[in-house]
């Protein structure tokens, strides 16, 4: 008993306790939205429940679906071509196929309907040069089938990395075996690499899905009643947060779902190795026409999902330059970068404390704290929208009279600032610095602090002296992942976004759906290239990184 | 006694069976001892409970006349003045050598901690290293800097852990009989966790071989190497 109190009273300290509120942020919201389901509903969710909710789950599950299909069978088989194959590009291929991640799927959407609606270039080309006008049902991608194309085009990259590092550390003797056994290369694929990848191929499929109830940009602009659509809308529309909240509930318990079906469908078989001697794939010469035909599909792919948007992005930036370049667009641009700063720094720094506490104190709670910390990555932004301002009202009404007395007008003050913003950002993108800090504190280990703390310093000191100087490239790799991400973020921002806000994503929306794709190009390719810069640098250094 | 470890107990978390049991010895000022035994065996776990690194169940520890540990009281690492060299020697990657000595001398002001460096440096004979950084020494270079690291504060109480077990056979002999000099010559009490017998011949006063967390004989070199050996090698 002694000892339980001893040891509840020395791990009770300023990291667990600051490590504690943190996941009481991260949590507060999410309880909000579970217990919310309970309570009684208005007429407004017997509405939707009746007439609407169906389409929602029908439109939802239909996008999923597909797009898990679709980019999985990229991913893979790029992937697999990649790594067993050697053909004409297959080094530029290695790392332009993870280019499409820079394009964020709304911004796709906008380039694609740009490029083939009845004004756009092919369909202008076609009436012009060669007097064919077409079926503009043919021509339309503003429905489903669009946007699983988006999707699966701009979000494959996921489970083309994911299962192309894990195919990179597999040993070659697996595929000598199956060959040695009789198997041709094709039976190799489908009878031991698709099986052994099972794990990693399933957790990247699932960022994916992830990433598509994430989704606002992309289903608002093609008209797709989705969960995350029709939570702004009963929000903004109907101005019922209750209903709103509920249907956030209906699209958490699909996420835990998922998150369920990921588990189960992972297995429990571990495909790794017990020595780290591992003789690495080494990829088979093709010649011919073969190798010109994988050298074909990846220029085929990569020209869809890069190339061909870029251009089309760049060419319009280029039409209008004069119009969009503004004192405006430099001030969206600073705000952009501060925000994305702002949130980045937090959000590290609160990686930095939680990361170090459960690092130094291993315990049930401390496995707790962390995987409470990756919680909210998995949550689509319009469910951390929803409940972060119910919140934020609720703060402001109770402070209502705190601002009177101090005569402060109006009296909602949190629910128009920027922390409201920020608060969704670290609850959403959290995961993404924690990992990243996490990593770097796997890579140091413990012997450095416990040095320090022979030597006489405390934790906190030891932290300031040695753990952050030696944490630096983690620190900074957290925060470049994490900016990236805030940049290119739309519906938190879209909808928290204070009066009189506006970032490079918002406005790109905003041009969009004001039917002037052109003037949305500017503010799309500025985040491209912050981001393929970012990408192309990180995969660079994880290449140089021994394996 | 110098050093009083008292029915010291301890449990990982996740493990069933006490990795220290009722484990108790005296150490006088100036001794050099050596914990000789498997790996498992909770050698290391003691270096651990005596650095304040971990919190034993139960059991007391007294150094210099000063409780550090009972069962109500947990002195913090940083306050036990215990200095301790890790196995892979833990120098700060980002500090020089003068950096990495000097970390530990808080109290003093800037020239004593300067003249506190130039001696320890001399003492390992490496004066002209200051301005390295770790990954600049050898192997043996970083060993004996991690050692001037530790010995600079004066802690009452030196652990070793596995000290020689990164460093190849024909430095590890060097090296050890240098380290027994320095100690003599410092005069500071040491503790030396290892399982190599030759390594426990060599440097200490006292062996002490432990077999699962209890202590199977305590005495100089040469009464406990021979049972010791007879154990490893029939546990082998």
């Amino acid at each position: 008993m002694r000892h339980g109190v001893r040891t509840i009273k020395s791990k009770f300290n300023i990291w667990a306790i600051l490590s504690l509120i943190f996941i009481a942020i991260i949590l507060i919201p999410n309880g909000l939205i579970a217990v919310n389901v309970f309570t009684e509903s208005n007429e407004n969710w017997q509405h939707i429940k009746e007439y609407l909710l169906k389409e929602y789950i029908t439109n939802t599950v239909i996008l999923i679906s597909f797009t898990a299909l679709f980019s999985m069978m990229i991913g893979v088989s790029l992937a697999w071509f990649v790594t067993m194959f050697e053909f004409p590009f297959r080094r530029f291929f290695k790392w332009a196929l993870i280019l499409p991640l820079a394009i964020p799927p709304y911004i796709g959407a906008y380039a694609y309907h740009g490029l083939i609606n009845y004004t756009g270039i092919i369909q202008s080309k076609l009436r012009n040069d060669f007097d064919v006008t077409v079926n503009q049902d043919y021509f339309s991608i503003m429905n489903n089938q669009g946007a699983i194309f988006i999707f699966s085009i701009f979000l494959f990259p996921y489970v083309y990395t994911i299962t192309k590092a894990f195919l990179q550390n597999q040993s070659s003797s697996i595929i000598e075996n199956a060959r040695l056994l009789g198997s041709s290369s094709f039976e190799t694929f489908f009878r031991v690499i698709l099986p052994i990848s099972r794990a990693a191929i399933v957790g990247s499929v699932t960022l994916v899905v992830l990433e598509v109830l994430n989704d606002y940009g992309v289903a608002n602009y093609f008209g797709i009643q989705t969960f995350s659509t029709a939570i702004f809308r009963t929000w903004y529309g109907m101005k019922d947060l209750d209903s709103a909240l509920k249907l956030a509930g209906a699209l958490m318990f699909l996420v835990i779902f998922i998150l369920v079906l990921e588990k189960v469908s992972r297995g429990r078989r571990r495909f790794s190795f017990s020595t780290t001697k591992v003789r690495p794939i080494q990829p088979k010469k093709l010649k011919g026409v073969k190798a010109w035909l994988l050298a074909g599909y990846c220029f085929t792919v990569f020209g869809v999902a890069f190339l061909i948007p870029f251009t089309q992005l760049l060419y319009w930036a280029f039409l209008t330059f004069e119009s969009v370049f503004s004192s405006e667009f430099i001030q969206l641009i600073y705000q952009s970068v501060f925000i994305a700063s702002i949130a980045s720094i937090l959000i590290v720094i609160i990686a930095l404390i939680i990361g170090n506490y459960t690092r130094l104190h291993k315990s049930l709670l401390t496995s707790l704290i962390s995987r409470v910390t990756t919680l909210g990555y998995s949550i689509p932004g319009a469910a951390i929208a929803i409940s972060i301002i119910t919140i934020f009202v609720a703060l402001d009404g109770y402070l209502a009279d705190l601002y009177r007395t101090l005569q402060i007008e109006p009296v909602i003050i949190l629910r128009t600032s920027l922390v409201m913003l920020v608060s969704a950002y670290i609850i959403r993108f959290l995961a993404i610095g924690y990992n990243a800090v996490d990593a770097g504190y796997e890579k140091m280990g413990n012997t450095f602090t416990e040095a320090s703390r022979t030597l006489g310093f405390s934790t906190v000191k030891t932290f300031f002296k040695v753990d952050l100087p030696m944490m630096k490239p983690a620190i900074f790799g957290g925060f470049i992942l994490v900016f990236i991400d805030v940049l290119k973020e739309l519906p938190l921002t879209l909808f928290l976004q204070p009066f009189n806000f506006a970032t490079l994503a918002t406005q790109a929306y905003k041009y969009a759906n004001d039917e002037r794709v052109h003037e949305a190009a500017l503010a799309s390719i500025l985040i491209i290239i912050v981001s393929g810069i970012f990408i192309f640098v990180s995969h660079k250094l994880l290449e140089k990184e021994p394996a | 006694m110098f050093v009083q470890i008292k029915n010291l107990q301890y449990q990982y978390k996740n493990s069933t069976e006490p990795v220290l049991k009722d484990f108790s010895l005296s150490i006088e000022q100036g001794e050099i001892i050596t914990i000789l035994g498997e790996s498992g065996s909770g050698k290391s776990t003691i270096l651990r409970l005596l650095s304040g690194l971990e919190t034993p169940k139960s059991g007391s520890i007294t150094i210099n006349n000063h409780l550090i540990f009972s069962g109500h009281h947990v002195m913090p690492p940083e306050k036990r003045n215990v200095g301790m060299v890790f196995q892979d020697y833990a120098l700060f990657p980002h500090m020089t050598v003068e950096k990495n000595i000097k970390y530990g001398l808080k109290k003093m002001n800037r020239r004593e901690k300067q003249k506190r460096m130039e001696e320890m440096l001399e003492l390992i004979n490496m004066t002209n290293y200051k301005n390295r950084y770790p990954y600049e020494l050898s192997g043996g270079q970083q060993q004996r800097v991690a050692l001037a690291r530790a010995l600079a504060p004066a802690p009452s109480l030196l652990i070793f852990d596995e000290p020689f077990s990164n460093l190849d056979a024909n430095l590890q002999i060097k090296i050890r009989d240098e380290l027994r000099g320095i100690l003599k010559k410092t005069g500071i009490t040491s503790i030396f966790v290892t399982h190599d017998q030759a390594d426990a011949q060599a440097i200490a006063d006292r062996v002490v071989f432990i077999e699962k967390g209890v202590i199977k004989q305590v005495g100089k070199p040469e009464e406990v190497l021979g049972c010791a050996s007879l154990v490893m090698w029939a546990n082998s």
